[in-house]
C-alpha cells in the first residue's frame, strides 16, 4: 500500500465532520480503506430504488445533487459540495435509496465501507452523535455547516409535509400485522409454542391481564434458550422472553419506526395503543414487513429483469437479490426455496444476455444463427446450488452441422458465449479460473463432439477427466433447445452401461478427501497456505458430498434431479435401507451451503475457508454434525465399489 | 552459471515468478470487453536522470484502476537505493548484493504479481518501461508483457484525433501538469512516484469517459 496516497486521501477528510473528530490513527484506518470512484457529468452515482451500496460518499471534487423522482419530475433535495457526506442513511438500514444522485459536473468521490464506518460509531460517541442529530433533523447530507444546509434546503424544496427523513419511502405501502398472538404471562412455553404453531407464525408477545406488553418470544428463542439448552417445556415464559419490548404508536412516522429497528437491531416492533409500553398491543412489525414494502420481493426482481434490456439495470437487479439471499439466509428460510429463487434470477440474467447478444449479431450470420444450440450451465450453478456469484462454469451445444460450415457455425456460438460472459461479469459474477466457459473454443461444440469427450473420460478415467467428469457431468440446459442436452444425458448413460469401471474410479477420486474429523473428532484445518487454520468448507465437505451423490445418481440412472440434496432425497426413496443416512446428507449439504453462503457475504468472498474459533459454539457443533453422514456414506462407498481391491 | 553458456549463447536463466507472469498472458482479453470492466494499472517511477542506461528507479508507485475506481488498499509504493553495477550484482549502500538476493529481486517480484496481465498505463510511459524492463532483465524477462496506454498520447489521440502531429502543438501542452490543469485535477505535491501515479489515475479515468463519449467502448478500440 502506497503511504503518500493514503496521506494524501487522510489530509483531506480530517477537514471535514465528521472525520475531523476522528484521531490520526482512526483516520489512517478509514483513509486505507476508501474508495475512489469517478463520475462523469451527468451520471449517476445511485438511483431512488437501487439496493444501497457498500459504502458512504464523501464528494472530493465536482457536484453532487440528490433529488427525488416523484410523479414523472423531479424535486432537488440537496446539492452536495466538497466534503460533503452522502448515502448514509440507505447503508445503516441496509435498504434502497429514495434518492437520485446525480453528478452535476465531472465528480470525484471517495467511497468508505461500512464496516470500517460501523466501527468508528462504536468506538467514537461524538461521531454517532453526529449523524444521529443530523438524521433526526431529516437530513440526508451531513454538512460542515448545519445553518448552511438549512438555508441549502429551504432553496431547493418548499417545506411540506414530507419534511421527514426524506429517504424513506411513504407510510402507505407498508402492511403490518394487527392480528397479533399473545400470551398470558405465566404460561409454559410448551403452551407458547403450541399457539405460534397452531397459528403458523414465528413470535408471540408476552402480555399481562389487561393486554399491556411485557416481553416477546420467538422461534429463534425457542431453538436456542429452550432446545438447545435442555430447557424444560414447562419452564415458565418469562424465564425465556426478551424484554423490555419497544413500543410505538402505529401512528408513528415510517422513519421513525425504522430507525428504532435500525438502531436497536430489532426483528419486530410491537405497536400499542398510545405507544407506550403501559398500552395495549395493537399490532407488530417485523423486519419481513418492511422488506416487502422496500420491494424486494422475489416476485418483484424477477419482474424487474424481465422488463429490462439494460445490462446494467440487470446488473442492479442482481445486486438487490444478494440484499433478499442475506435476509434468507438470516431467517433461515428453506434452502431448496433459496437456490431456487437465485438460480432462477441467474438463469433469468443468462436467458436475457443471450438473446441480447443474438439480437447484435444474428444479422450477420445468417446461416449459423439458425443453427440449433443450448446454453448449459455447469458445476454448482448446473446444481442449481450457486448463492453466491462465484466462479462461472458453462458451455455451449449445438446441433451437428454440414463440414463446410463447422467453422463459420463456432465463430458465431464463440460470439454469442463471449457477450454473454461479459454481462455475466457485468452482473457481478467471476470468471472461471481453469476456463471452463462457452467462450472457450473448447466447450463450445457440436453435439458430436461433445459425446465424444464424454465418451473419452468414460473410457479412459485419468486424472484430468475425472475433474471434468465432476464439473461437466452436472449441466443443465438453460437456454435453447433441451433436446441437445438430453440428447447428452442419454449418450452419458449408454456409455457407462457397459463401462461400470467408470463408476469405480469415480468413486475413488471421490474419497480422496475423507471425511474431516480430526483424532479427537476436532476439525481438520488447512495447514499451510494462505488460508493456514482455516477450515475449506468446499473442499472438505460440499465436495464430498456433491461427489458421492453424483456418483450414486448416476449408478441409479437417475435423469434431471441435479441438486445435491434433491439427489440425496431421491436416493433415499431409491435404497430404503439407506434412507436415513440420505435424508441426513441432504440435510447436511443444506447446512453447508447456509455456512458457507454467509460466510461469503460477511467476507465479501467465495465463502470457502471458515475460521473455526470464529464460529459460535451452535454453529460449531452444527458443522461438525455435518461431517458424520460423509463418514458413513464414504464407508458405503469403499464397500459398494470395491475401492479397497481397487488400485490404480 | 556454466561456462557453456557462453558459448550456446543462453541468456540469464528465468526466475520463477517471471514464468508465473509470462503464463498469465496465455489467454487474451477478448476485444469486446467494456471499458468500465478492463483492470489498469497506473504506475510511475522517480529516478536519479534521464539517461536510461546510467540512471536507475529510486522509487515506484502504481494504482489499480478498475470500473472508474481505485482501491485506497491496492495501492503499491516501493523505495529502491539500488543502482545496478552490472547484470549479476547491485550495489546497495555500498555493499554489493548478488542479484538473487537483492532487494531489486523483491521487487521485480512484487511488480510482476501487482501487474499482472493488466493494461499499464503511464505518462510518458516509454521512460518508466525503459526502467522497469531494465530491472526485469536481470531476472530473465525482456520487457513487460502487458498492454500499454500513454496517457499523454491518449489525450492527444482524443483532443486531436489519431493523426495528429504532437510537433505542431505548444511545448508541455501534453505534460502532466497542463493536463491535469486542464482537465480540473487539482495538484498536490507533485513528484513523489506514488503522488504523480495518483494523479496520472485521476487523468486516466477522465480520459476514459472522454474516449467513450467519442465512441470508443471496448477493449479494442482502445487499444485499437
Amino acid at each position: 500500500m502506497s503511504n503518500v496516497i493514503v496521506n494524501r486521501v487522510k489530509e483531506f477528510l480530517k477537514r471535514f465532520p465528521p472525520f475531523t473528530f476522528l484521531n490520526d490513527a482512526t483516520l489512517g484506518l478509514v483513509a486505507k480503506e476508501v474508495e475512489v470512484k469517478y463520475f462523469a457529468k451527468d451520471e449517476f452515482l445511485f438511483r431512488q430504488g437501487d439496493a444501497a451500496q457498500n459504502f458512504f460518499f464523501v464528494l472530493k471534487e465536482g457536484i453532487v445533487q440528490l433529488a427525488e423522482y416523484r410523479e414523472g419530475r423531479e424535486k432537488v433535495v440537496e446539492v452536495c459540495d466538497e466534503g460533503d457526506v452522502f448515502g448514509v442513511l440507505a447503508l445503516l438500514g441496509k435498504r434502497p435509496y429514495i434518492l437520485n444522485a446525480q453528478a452535476k459536473e465531472d465528480s470525484l468521490v471517495y467511497a468508505v465501507p461500512v464496516g470500517i464506518f460501523e466501527k468508528i460509531l462504536e468506538e467514537n460517541s461524538r461521531v454517532s452523535l453526529y449523524f444521529a442529530a443530523g438524521f433526526a433533523s431529516g437530513q440526508v447530507v451531513v454538512r460542515s455547516d448545519l445553518s448552511q444546509s438549512q438555508k441549502a434546503r429551504s432553496e431547493f424544496k418548499e417545506l411540506s409535509k414530507d419534511n421527514g427523513l426524506m429517504i424513506f419511502s411513504g407510510q402507505s405501502d407498508l402492511n403490518f400485522s394487527t392480528d397479533v398472538l399473545c400470551c398470558l404471562a405465566g404460561k409454559s412455553i410448551g403452551e407458547a409454542a403450541k399457539a405460534m404453531s397452531e397459528k403458523g407464525v414465528g413470535s408471540v408477545i408476552i402480555v399481562d391481564e389487561s393486554k399491556y406488553p411485557l416481553g416477546i418470544i420467538t422461534d429463534k428463542d425457542i431453538r436456542n434458550k429452550v432446545v438447545a439448552q435442555g430447557l424444560s417445556y414447562d419452564t415458565l415464559v418469562e424465564k425465556i422472553m426478551t424484554n423490555p419490548v419497544i413500543t410505538k404508536s402505529k401512528d408513528a412516522g415510517f422513519s421513525d419506526l425504522y430507525l428504532t429497528m435500525i438502531k436497536n437491531r430489532l426483528h419486530h416492533l410491537i405497536f400499542t395503543e398510545d405507544g407506550s409500553s403501559q398500552s395495549p398491543v395493537t399490532g407488530i412489525l417485523s423486519d419481513h414487513d418492511i422488506l416487502l414494502s422496500q420491494g424486494n420481493s422475489p416476485a418483484v426482481l424477477i419482474n424487474a429483469l424481465m422488463n429490462t434490456w439494460d445490462i446494467h439495470e440487470m446488473a442492479k437487479v442482481r445486486n438487490r437479490a444478494e440484499l433478499l439471499l442475506k435476509y434468507y439466509l438470516e431467517n433461515e428460510v428453506a434452502m431448496d426455496f433459496v437456490a431456487n429463487i437465485i438460480s432462477e434470477i441467474n438463469d433469468i440474467i443468462i436467458q436475457r444476455a443471450i438473446q441480447i447478444a443474438k439480437s447484435k449479431h444474428d444479422p450477420d450470420f445468417p446461416k449459423a444463427s439458425k443453427v440449433k444450440f443450448c446454453f448449459l450451465s455447469l458445476g454448482s450453478e448446473g446444481r442449481e446450488e450457486q448463492l453466491l456469484r462465484t466462479d462461472l462454469d458453462n458451455a455451449i451445444v449445438y446441433e451437428d452441422v454440414a463440414p463446410g460450415q463447422e467453422e463459420e457455425v463456432q465463430k458465431y456460438m464463440l460470439l454469442i458465449a463471449e457477450e454473454v460472459i461479459e454481462t455475466l461479469l457485468i452482473c457481478g459474477f467471476q470468471p472461471c479460473p481453469a476456463d471452463m466457459m462457452a467462450n472457450n473454443p473448447k466447450w463450445c461444440q457440436p453435439l458430436s463432439k461433445w459425446k465424444h469427450y464424454f465418451s473419452d473420460w468414460i473410457i479412459s478415467p485419468n486424472q484430468k477427466a475425472l475433474l471434468h467428469a465432476t464439473i461437466f457431468f452436472d449441466f443443465r440446459p438453460v437456454f435453447g433447445h433441451k433436446t441437445l442436452a438430453d440428447a447428452m444425458t442419454d449418450h452419458i448413460y449408454q456409455e457407462i452401461t457397459g463401462k461400470t469401471i467408470f463408476l469405480n474410479f469415480l468413486a475413488k477420486n471421490a474419497l480422496l478427501n475423507p471425511a474431516p474429523l480430526g483424532f479427537f473428532r476436532n476439525f481438520i484445518v488447512e495447514r499451510t497456505g494462505e488460508h493456514r487454520d482455516k477450515f475449506d468448507i468446499k473442499l472438505r465437505a460440499m465436495m464430498p458430498l456433491a461427489d458421492i451423490a453424483r456418483i450414486l445418481v448416476l449408478s441409479h440412472k437417475i435423469v434431471g434431479i441435479n441438486n445435491t440434496f434433491k439427489r440425496f432425497e431421491k436416493l433415499a426413496e431409491l435404497e430404503p435401507n439407506h434412507q436415513e443416512l440420505m435424508l441426513e446428507a441432504g440435510k447436511a449439504y443444506e447446512i453447508l451451503m447456509r455456512m458457507r453462503a454467509i460466510e461469503g457475504m460477511r467476507s465479501d468472498s467465495g465463502g470457502r475457508y471458515l475460521q473455526p474459533e470464529v464460529l459460535g459454539k451452535l454453529q460449531r457443533q452444527l458443522l461438525k454434525n455435518t461431517f458424520a453422514p460423509i463418514d458413513e456414506l464414504q464407508k458405503i462407498m469403499r464397500v459398494r465399489f470395491q475401492l479397497d481391491y481397487f488400485t490404480n | 552459471m556454466g561456462w557453456l553458456d557462453f558459448f550456446t549463447g543462453k541468456k540469464i536463466s528465468k526466475s520463477p515468478f517471471v514464468k508465473e507472469y509470462e503464463a498469465l498472458f496465455e489467454k487474451k482479453t477478448p476485444k469486446l470487453r467494456p471499458i468500465s470492466q478492463l483492470k489498469f494499472v497506473v504506475l510511475d517511477t522517480e529516478t536519479t536522470g534521464l539517461d536510461t542506461k546510467k540512471d536507475y528507479i529510486v522509487s515506484f508507485g502504481a494504482i489499480k484502476l478498475k470500473g472508474y475506481s481505485i482501491q485506497i488498499q491496492e495501492t503499491f509504493e516501493t523505495y529502491l537505493d539500488a543502482p545496478i553495477q552490472n547484470t549479476n550484482s547491485v550495489k546497495v549502500h555500498e555493499i554489493l548484493y548478488p542479484i538473487e538476493i537483492s532487494p531489486l529481486k523483491d521487487f521485480a517480484s512484487d511488480l510482476l504479481r501487482y501487474v499482472g496481465s493488466d493494461i499499464i498505463v503511464g505518462h510518458h510511459i516509454g521512460f518508466d518501461l525503459a526502467m522497469i524492463n531494465k530491472i526485469l532483465k536481470s531476472f530473465g524477462l525482456k520487457e513487460l508483457l502487458n498492454p500499454m496506454i500513454d496517457t499523454k498520447a491518449l489525450a492527444i489521440r482524443l483532443e486531436n484525433g489519431p493523426h495528429y502531429d504532437p510537433r505542431m502543438g505548444k511545448r508541455g501542452e501534453y505534460s502532466l501538469d497542463s493536463l491535469c490543469e486542464r482537465y480540473g485535477i487539482p495538484l498536490d505535491d507533485r513528484h513523489t512516484a506514488a503522488g504523480d501515479a495518483f494523479l496520472t489515475a485521476q487523468l486516466m479515468m477522465k480520459l476514459l469517459k472522454l474516449a467513450e463519449q467519442k465512441g470508443i467502448k471496448n477493449f479494442g478500440e482502445l487499444m485499437g
